[in-house]
């Protein structure tokens, strides 16, 4: 007889999620995590896209924890000189979902509050150092020498997968499979987001995704930037594997540079920092071999659910989902003597847009940090836009024009370009 | 003589943090609201102290009480993970806006109630008032010896020993039981929660005693109860200070410097 | 450019005097012709002073980069413990 049904190790996201799930179907479940309040090692770049919270807290969207409801939608290439953006706002936005702003620290403790309220128990500033494995099967966690029991576990640590790495479940990361978040909380008044932003209201919010090509040395990354209630949430990720090329640059410099560009200087003016962050980035889609095994199951970041094309970058409706398949994957098994190995959370998964989005996208990443997107295109954007919006006494010239010549400024990327341009083609 | 069967209690409090509690830049008063509660440090060095010498003595009971307010039961909850026995919380909306009198006489009172005891420990002081009052008073009011300022003390054939951080030196006094000894921050490094605790802690739970369990009157305790009254508060505006920034070869033009400011008087005469 | 230091120094943590999560192995970092952990370590844990590879565990704000970034097994990577290390307000 276990301890507990389930041991959910991580109170992100994904933990608490599938922790609420749980605790309101009367299973016994433990949730643990090693920051204490739970959630203050969380961080993330702050938008929570979709509804999937609504499967687990009906009101949610009535929470005092959200930040701002996007309703304006950014893309943006920043060259040295100029930018060029996508400014998307839309009435839309009322049946068209889009997202809120969170700042995770009380997000995740309002979540870990939740599930508590829901019955499950919640142990905070304790760290689980491995999986207990018995022949195979997981059969709960252990944390200083001593095993506590569970019928299963599922592990929801986040992206510094400890616990899955000492435990044999996940291979460390190379460049490829992680990037490097680093960000800064810059204080504004309310008033002042809401103006600056031309957002219609208080309660409504701006986001924006940045390629940020005008990095020193040549280093790629992406940019973003969020408004809070009271605050902007502004960050760079960057790639791993050039920062580690270029070995002169150092990684809390670049979030300065994307700060100090002059349009993105007027934004965040008369802000004071709050706060500085850094977290690790799943990239290129599941990291672990298997989501699932006897006795576990692999939620969140843990398990690489995240997915960045440029445009938008999301974990935390991935992070939802996928714990709340994992929960239901359990209560399905639980009190039909069946075994426990996970593989219908496998199947559940499958099903759902978690995986299918993994799927469908896999290798986005190679487009993602491509020369093509955070130089030639921004080179070729720039000097094209120049030619359209400036007057030079000379007749227009047509578009198609423009482009063509412009592009051959950047002959030779062209090559690159069109792999990339079909690579992305073919996957957005 | 007092059998190696200890009862021990523990007095903490919970604080705001204190590297959270900032200062507003505009109306420079201290902002509390940001910040997140956690259990006093010096009441964390105390509770320390009471595990070690259960460690020493395993037949010791170890009772942690506070006065405060319903979610200080988190640290309560906290002390029993890393291995105190029983959680008393006093809780009452009697006992708001209390100073230090009405704390010390209301933790007295909530110790009479539990009965047996043969060592007191509290923080040497809050962080969040540092006035170093209340564990003083509690001895005060319970009429036995105390020991503060001490950074390490044990039990042996019976009496109890202290070591007291003084100003030109360490003082070891010993001690008759009961007796209350005051911990300071950092004397110690506290031991970390275990999982397996933390479970047991939260099954357990806490009491929750209320005035009318420790058989005090309203009017003794809270802000009735508090002969302390704040007339006005008011921050000090910092001395502008100037500044002159010297190279090791300027060291010269240095010492001219502060002989001519009148700091530095050159020797010879 | 506001200076890592000063954003650091806005980081509230609970340090763990008797345990350091993280460890280097000096003699390897001795002979590391790359020091990459010097550029990648957003807290600037690693630094080097003399040439030599200076580390400090207090800064660190657990993201575990540097365990990836060292490509020459130097680095060992543990969590905290107890609820010690970086506590973050907004996250």
């Amino acid at each position: 007889m276990s301890e507990f049904d389930v041991i959910v190790v991580g109170a992100g996201p994904a933990g608490a999620s599938a922790a609420i799930r749980l605790a309101s179907n009367k299973v016994n479940v433990l949730l643990v995590d090693r920051a204490d309040p739970p959630g203050s090692k969380n961080v993330s770049g702050g938008v929570l896209w979709g509804d999937s919270l609504g499967q687990v807290i009906p009101d949610w969207e009535k929470s005092n924890m959200l930040e701002r409801y996007v309703e304006a939608k950014g893309v943006t290439f920043l060259t040295k000189d100029s930018k060029i953006s996508i400014d998307f706002r839309s009435k839309k936005f009322g049946e068209y979902k889009s997202g809120y702003t969170v700042l995770r620290t009380k997000f995740d403790a309002w979540l870990a509050k939740k599930a508590k309220d829901a019955g499950a128990m919640v142990a905070s500033g304790v760290t689980v150092d491995k999986i207990a494995m018995k022949d195979g099967k997981a059969i709960g966690v252990e944390q200083a020498g001593e095993t506590i029991t569970s019928d299963a576990v599922i592990l929801a640590e986040g992206a510094n997968s400890r616990i899955a790495y000492d435990s044999g479940l996940k291979k460390k990361p190379t460049d490829e499979k992680i990037a490097l978040g680093v960000k800064e909380v810059i204080k504004l008044p309310e008033k002042t987001i809401t103006e600056r932003f031309n957002l219609t209201s208080p309660k409504m919010g701006f986001a924006s995704e940045y390629v940020l090509g005008f990095l020193d040395g040549g280093v790629k990354a992406g940019g973003f930037l969020y408004t809070n209630k009271e605050s902007i949430s502004i960050g760079a990720v960057i790639s791993m594997g050039d920062l580690r090329k270029n070995n002169q640059t150092y990684s809390f410099n670049v979030i300065e540079q994307f700060k100090d560009h002059p349009f993105i200087a007027p934004l965040i003016q008369d802000g004071r920092v709050e706060e500085y962050s850094a977290h690790l980035v799943p990239e290129g889609g599941m990291s672990v071999d298997s989501v699932y095994g006897n006795g576990y199951m692999i939620a969140g970041d843990t398990a690489g659910f995240t997915f960045s094309n440029g445009l938008v970058l999301q974990g935390m409706n991935y992070a939802i989902v996928s714990g709340i398949v994992a929960a239901d994957s359990f209560m399905e098994k639980k009190g039909k003597g069946s075994d426990m190995n996970f593989a219908n959370y496998g199947e559940n998964l499958a099903k759902t847009f978690v995986m299918k989005d993994m799927k469908n996208f896999s290798g986005i990443d190679r487009v993602t940090w491509s020369e093509t997107i955070h130089n030639t295109i921004p080179a070729i954007a720039e000097d094209a836009m120049l030619n359209i919006f400036s007057e030079d006494g000379n007749p227009k010239k047509h578009l198609s024009q423009i482009v063509l010549s412009s592009a051959l400024k950047h002959k030779d990327k062209r090559k690159d370009l069109a792999v990339d341009l079909y690579r992305m083609i073919r996957r957005l | 003589m007092i059998e190696m069967a200890l009862e021990i209690i523990v007095m903490i409090k919970q604080v705001p943090d204190s590297s959270e509690v900032v200062i507003d830049p505009v109306t420079f008063t201290l902002n509390r609201g940001a910040a997140r509660n956690v259990i006093n440090p010096a009441d964390e060095n105390a509770v320390e102290q009471a595990l070690r010498i259960k460690d020493k003595n395993p037949d010791t009971h170890i009772t942690v009480i506070t006065m405060g307010p319903p979610f200080a039961e988190s640290a309560l909850l906290d002390c029993m993970a890393r291995g105190v026995d029983r959680g008393i919380l006093v809780t009452d909306r009697a006992f708001a806006g209390a100073d230090t009198y009405p704390t010390g006489l209301t933790l007295a009172a909530t110790i009479t109630k539990i009965g047996k005891f043969d060592i007191i420990f509290a923080g040497e002081e809050s962080t969040d008032s540092s006035t170093g009052h209340v564990g003083p008073g509690v001895a005060e009011f319970l009429g036995i010896e105390q020991a503060s300022y001490t950074s390490n003390s044990w039990v042996e054939d019976g009496k109890v020993y202290a070591e007291r951080q003084l100003e030109d030196g360490v003082e070891t006094v010993r001690m008759e039981p009961p007796c209350l000894i005051t911990v300071l921050t950092n004397s110690n490094i506290p031991r970390n929660a275990t999982l397996r605790m933390k479970i047991d802690a939260m099954k357990r739970g806490i009491e929750t005693w209320t005035l009318n369990d420790i058989g005090l009157k309203p009017e003794w305790v809270g802000l009735k109860g508090s002969p302390t009254i704040v007339k006005s508060m008011k921050s000090i505006q910092e001395k502008k200070r100037e500044g002159k920034k010297f190279t090791p070869d300027q060291m010269d033009d240095f010492v001219n410097e502060l002989v001519s400011k009148g700091i530095l008087k050159l020797g010879g005469e | 450019m506001m200076k890592i230091e000063d954003r650091l120094s806005l980081l509230n943590y609970k340090i763990d005097k008797s345990y350091a999560h993280i460890t280097v192995n000096p003699s390897i970092c001795e002979t590391c012709p790359d020091h990459f952990c010097t550029f990648a370590c957003p807290a600037k844990c690693y630094t080097l002073i003399d040439e030599k590879l200076n580390f400090k565990y207090e800064d660190c704000v657990e993201c575990g980069t540097c365990d990836t970034a060292c490509s020459h097994g130097s680095v060992a990577w543990t969590n905290t413990k107890g609820g010690h290390g970086v506590k973050y307000k907004f996250g």
